[in-house]
């Protein structure tokens, strides 16, 4: 069963993955930085790296998740957004926040599990679904709540702690994202569950004709991923007392999906897992880091980004040239 | 001499008689203009085509248009591309096609609409641009003096982080988007202010894209960097916040002195006393409505007046709002228009 996570093209010796590259790339630029900026190398900045990325690697975990399975899941952004905002505004009728926020993952999961429904039962392509499901999650919430940017009520301790607390010195965001993706990891790797997504994720028809559960297994990832996308939403509303819907038109759902596909895990499903995802989140935030510590322009902070970006592929390219195998497999 | 009297007081009350009557006609006389004003804007077609009306201001000033075209007989559409320059081109290419009495236009930036409000003009259409300006100019410009906006903020700092006792001359310019008219014409006040004051240092000047997430994060690293930050500007309230909480987190809110700008919503006064931002240069939205509202009128009354012939600018009031005086009327809420 191809469900070692790696794919099977990996050959006698060492082989550099995607992975490595991106890992090596990320060690070059950390040095870089170290040696040339004042104050790269202080616990202050490597803990701000963590947070400013604790998000953008939440959301890239659960994205991950629903890759791994050959999907792929647009409305991440759209859901955070919504499901926070949601439970903002009807905590503003008087409910309790915290009953609030329970009801808005209520929300949320039912939009994960109508997604999941469309793509394993529906079939329509996960792509165009989620993309759709996306537009309409977010439109309605434009019709529902005024204003796009929601605060939450001042004076609830345990969401301030995830704002500002921290537990052995490291800030609460970076504590949930390391939680979310140590709980992934274990999931994907060492429960049945987890197992089957890569075989799913494999081989989909052979999956299903070997007589796994794929629907089943495909319905309760778009649920997990949205689950996920909800917990980042809480995390940012607790770092920025907020959260503005406007975040569904940012770049935001791109550079999750970047960070995915640059650490390494394959559109094509069946590999990889939440160590790409992590080697790719840290990638970006050290080049993000760099680039504001240097004030570089906002064009040419997204243009070196890119060139980066680019640079990872074209190495992993070079070094893991397209068979055909993976050339069948096929991408999005 | 009784007859005469007699006469007196018939002619006196035949005048008192006449003056009543008078009065009584006068109740009936229409106020002087009115009738003309009323004829101008009625059944006048007028489409706004915003940046996103989910922004606190936006909503602040259709309700005030919208008050007033329901009293005075004109339509208002609102045409949203929310946030998407793609839908707004499309939007300004539509209202442009309907030909209505106006158009009202938020531009997303000084380039994208430049030429389709040219095209405005030359089909006879009056164009209304409102805080945020086009490169092209048109009949009338309602919105903030930016470059003043720019000098008041960077102004404000300048007080806080040179002297002395300032701890620190470095100063944060959190910017929007780098392509809109604010940000234009912002960095030119606050490039006056740097020149007249050489010890500011400006050590950080990145675009927080109006979002707070993102004001977050560039404060929070550029904290790390600079641990004496004296202060930081910004764009944007509800974006600021952001800025307001990495300098929170890093327990430096008594350093570092957060200035902003904003549409005078409530939101942005809690942020006040929850010692996220410091100092709010107020716009107050509602009262940028009412004179946009006014230049709505003035530019439908003057049918024959052709598109583009006379230029107005109307700049709004700006009002410093601190600790002090963040209450009344510095604090709207979108119930407090209606």
């Amino acid at each position: 069963m191809p469900g070692s996570g790696q794919s099977d093209d990996r050959r006698l010796g060492f082989k550099a993955s995607q992975e490595v590259v991106v890992v090596a790339i990320s060690v070059v630029l950390f040095l870089v930085f170290s040696a040339t900026l004042n104050n790269f190398l202080s616990q202050g900045n490597i803990i701000a790296i963590l947070k400013n990325v604790s998000i953008l690697g939440t959301l890239a975990v659960g994205m991950g998740f629903v890759v791994v399975g050959r999907g792929i899941d647009l409305t991440m952004v759209a859901v955070m957004v919504v499901g926070v905002a949601f439970s903002i505004w009807i905590s503003t009728w008087g409910i309790d926040f915290t009953l609030a926020v329970i009801c808005g993952a209520i929300l949320v999961a039912a939009i994960g599990l109508f997604t999941g429904v469309m793509v394993a039962i529906a079939e329509v392509p996960p792509i165009f679904a989620t993309l759709a499901i996306a537009s309409s999650v977010y439109g309605s919430g434009r019709i529902v709540f005024a204003s796009d940017v929601l605060y939450a009520p001042p004076d609830i301790a345990w969401l301030k702690f995830v704002g500002n607390g921290s537990v052995l010195g490291i800030p609460m965001s970076v504590v949930i994202f390391g939680a979310v993706a140590a709980l992934m990891g274990l999931f994907l790797r060492k429960t049945r569950f987890g197992r089957l997504v890569y075989a799913t994720g494999d081989n989909p028809n052979a999956a299903r004709t070997t007589g796994l559960p794929t629907r089943p297994i495909i319905v309760t990832q778009y649920v997990i991923s949205a689950l996920i996308a909800f917990t980042a939403g809480i995390i940012m509303t607790g770092l920025v007392t907020g959260i503005d819907t406007r975040l569904y038109n940012s770049s935001l759902i791109y550079d999750v999906l970047l960070v995915v596909v640059l650490g390494g895990i394959g559109l094509s499903g069946g590999q990889g897992g939440v160590r790409n995802v992590i080697a790719g989140t840290i990638l970006v935030g050290i080049l993000t880091n760099g680039m504001t510590i240097l004030n570089f322009s906002y064009t040419s902070q997204n243009l070196i980004k890119s060139v980066i970006l680019l640079g990872a592929l074209a190495i992993d390219a070079i070094i893991n040239p397209r068979d055909e195998q993976t050339s069948q497999s096929g991408d999005i | 001499m009784k007859i005469f009297k007699k006469c007196l007081l018939a002619g006196m009350a035949a005048l008192a008689l006449l003056g009543v009557a008078q009065v009584a006609s006068a109740q009936e006389t229409d106020q002087v203009g009115r009738a003309a004003y009323l004829d101008g804007v009625k059944g006048k077609k007028v489409i706004f085509v915003p940046i996103s009306q989910g922004m606190d201001l936006n909503q602040a000033w259709v309700m005030v248009w919208q008050r007033h075209a329901a009293r005075y007989g004109f339509t208002l559409e609102v045409r949203d591309p929310n946030g998407d320059t793609n839908a707004g081109i499309r939007a300004m290419q539509g209202a442009i096609a309907e030909k209505p009495d106006l158009i009202i236009v938020q531009n997303p930036d000084v380039q994208t609409y430049a030429r389709l409000l040219k095209q405005a003009q030359a089909a006879g259409i009056k164009v209304l641009q409102v805080n945020m300006q086009s490169a092209t100019q048109t009949d009338s410009y309602v919105g903030n003096d930016w470059i003043e906006m720019g000098r008041l903020e960077m102004g404000e700092l300048a007080k806080h982080c040179t002297g002395p006792n300032a701890v620190s001359h470095k100063v944060v310019w959190l910017a929007g988007v780098q392509t809109g008219a604010a940000n234009i014409y912002m960095r030119t006040g606050i490039d006056e202010v740097l020149k007249a004051n050489p010890e500011l240092q400006l050590v950080s000047d990145q675009p927080a894209d109006y979002i707070s997430e993102k004001a977050r994060q560039i404060t929070e690293t550029v904290l790390q960097q600079h641990p004496d930050l004296c202060g930081i500007m910004g764009i944007w309230d509800n974006a600021e916040v952001g800025a307001g909480a990495a300098v929170a987190a890093a327990g430096k809110q008594d350093q570092v002195t957060i200035v902003t700008n904003g549409a005078g919503a409530a939101t942005g006064c809690e942020s006040i006393k929850n010692g996220l931002l410091d100092v709010i240069f107020n716009f107050n939205a509602p009262i940028q409505g009412e004179i946009a509202a006014q230049q709505i009128s003035e530019l439908l009354q003057h049918p024959d007046r052709k598109a583009g012939s006379e230029k107005t600018i109307f700049f709004g009031p700006i009002t410093r709002v601190d600790k002090t005086n963040a209450t009344g009327r510095n604090c709207w809420k979108p119930e407090d228009i209606k």
